[in-house]
């Protein structure tokens, strides 16, 4: 299934709720527009028959300086199909759904955003520290405001 | 039958961090039940170096030496994964040449991880001998890494672009004698274990991962071949020039320790398979594109994905557009999902087969931690 067929399938799927974003044309991107969406959109992305998405690759938070960004990198071992999806949502009150319950692997994955970025994730059943030592007390290290007395910051060269 | 009056209760064990058989710093906490384990949990982050936030804070060309730390039994992929995500985001196209020695010095590698792996595995479980074997034909092809780019673990070889050397003169020589033998050194490995009693009733039927469980919990490579999916990133989703070499995806279906073992051992003559036609195939000319050292590539963010000898290595860049220094990058390893799936196929073992069925997975813990 190549990149027009996917955005068309996927936008029939869920008319109004996914776009193609313009970053996508390298590798199909889509842009998730509500959250509340997700563990609906990854239950039929899942069960689809021409889709068949089994597999989770990768689940990680992206802080852009304004927004907070999870980005989702799904594949299909049958069909042999893989593209990405994002979600984009405002820093307070930061929440998204796990998605565990269709892709096991996403456990860890979550952890680890939940403990990098502050990002809480609903059910998820095993929010613990993870990456950091147990005793870490100086707030969540991926963010880009993040400082420490013993952090430096590369240089600028042009 | 319990004695009356004795009571019988649940107790838990600490494995390492310090243990010899965690290939690097890992804890697991494991419930048993008399010898049996009840419940593992993997403790984890002793090796957390926040390569992510470094590799944020560099142009890309410096984030290439970082990847080198990421997974440094197979520092070359790590170089191809961030290379080729970083080629993917500006469009640039790599020389003929450099592919040609990306693909050799990326299959060598993998057949020096796996000689790692052979090492290791049988060392955890009580043979010493082949861990000399492994050690003694690993030597050869860090001989061959040495004379290209001066390195024997953390080569900084493929860069943005291209590769940072040519080969010189004697690689090629040198490398024909070592595939020359190294199939027969494959057989005198397959001598000492394959057959060998002990080693099977360590192995077999220990750690069964089904392909559902594998699948659903993200695991690749080797390991998900061994539980009969045959997928291979090379052949699926191929990358680079792998659609030019003829190989074969080894696949078992037991996917116990033993068929892990014997997917590696078959692996490692494909991989040499490979790098005779690459030689074959070699073209002369340039081996980078222009210089990178400012590369500036337009907004954009890609995932790419390589078949590493641990499974699929991804990279997610986030790049913001025009900047020399990637806004977001996100590392992905084989190791990481499947150390995350081990409490399900320890469960109802005795804890000497827990080294077996992490040694059989091959986990190498800095790729976790990262």
């Amino acid at each position: 299934m190549d990149r027009d067929e996917l955005t068309k399938h996927l936008t029939e799927l869920f008319p109004d709720k996914i776009e193609l974003l313009e970053t996508g044309k390298i590798e199909p991107f889509f842009l998730l527009k509500n959250k509340d969406d997700l563990v609906a959109f990854c239950k039929a992305i899942n069960k689809d028959e021409k889709l068949d998405i089994d597999y989770l690759c990768c689940l990680g938070g992206v802080d852009t300086g304004e927004r907070f960004e999870v980005v989702y990198n799904v594949a299909s071992m049958k069909k042999r199909i893989r593209f990405d999806f994002k979600l984009s949502f405002k820093y307070d009150g930061a929440e998204v759904d796990s998605v565990q319950e269709i892709w096991p692997a996403a456990n860890w994955y979550e952890r680890e955003m939940w403990e990098l970025y502050g990002i809480n994730i609903r059910n998820h059943g095993n929010l613990k520290r993870f990456l950091l030592p147990d005793d870490w007390d100086q707030g969540y290290p991926m963010l880009k405001n993040w400082d420490a007395p013993d952090f430096k910051r590369m240089p600028e060269v042009e | 039958m319990t004695e009356p009056g004795l009571n019988t209760e649940e107790f838990q064990v600490n494995m390492g961090p310090h243990h010899p058989s965690t290939h690097g710093v890992c804890r697991f906490i494991l419930t048993m039940d008399g010898e049996e384990i009840v419940e593992a949990e993997p403790v984890i982050g002793y090796l957390h170096r926040a390569l992510e936030k470094i590799c944020e804070n560099r142009t890309y060309q410096q984030c290439i030496p970082v990847l080198d730390r990421f997974e440094y039994c197979t520092s070359m992929s790590c170089n191809e994964a961030f290379a080729l995500a970083a080629e993917k985001l500006g469009g640039l196209e790599v020389p003929e040449r450099a592919e040609y020695l990306r693909v050799i010095m990326l299959e060598l590698n993998r057949i020096a991880s796996h000689l790692i792996w052979f090492g290791t595995t049988s060392l955890d479980l009580g043979a010493i001998t082949p861990f000399l074997y492994g050690f003694r034909e690993r030597e050869d092809i860090l001989d061959l890494f040495e004379m290209t780019c001066g390195q024997r673990l953390t080569y900084n070889y493929i860069r943005v672009g291209g590769v940072a050397k040519d080969i010189p003169p004697e690689f090629i020589p040198k490398c024909k004698q070592f595939l020359d033998t190294f199939d027969a050194k494959v057989d005198d490995y397959e001598k000492v274990l394959t057959e060998n009693p002990i080693f099977i009733a360590r192995n077999k039927d220990v750690g069964v991962m089904s392909a559902e469980l594998a699948i659903a919990y993200g695991v690749s490579g080797p390991s998900l071949r061994a539980s009969g999916v045959r997928y291979d990133i090379r052949k699926d989703d191929p990358y680079s020039i792998y659609d030019r070499f003829k190989f074969n995806i080894p696949v078992t279906f037991n996917g116990d320790c033993y068929d892990r073992y014997l997917i590696r051992i078959a692996e490692m003559r494909e991989s040499a398979k490979i790098v005779r036609q690459a030689l074959e195939q070699l073209p002369e000319g340039e081996i980078a594109g222009k210089s990178t050292m400012n590369y500036k590539p337009p907004a954009g963010e890609v995932y790419s994905r390589i078949e590493n000898s641990r499974g699929e290595m991804g990279v997610y860049i986030q790049s913001p557009g025009k900047v020399k220094k990637p806004l977001r990058v996100k590392l992905r390893g084989g190791s990481y999902n499947q150390l995350e799936v081990m409490p399900e196929l320890v469960k109802g073992h005795k804890i000497a087969d827990v080294v077996a069925i992490m040694a059989s997975l091959d986990i190498i813990l800095p790729e976790v931690d990262r």
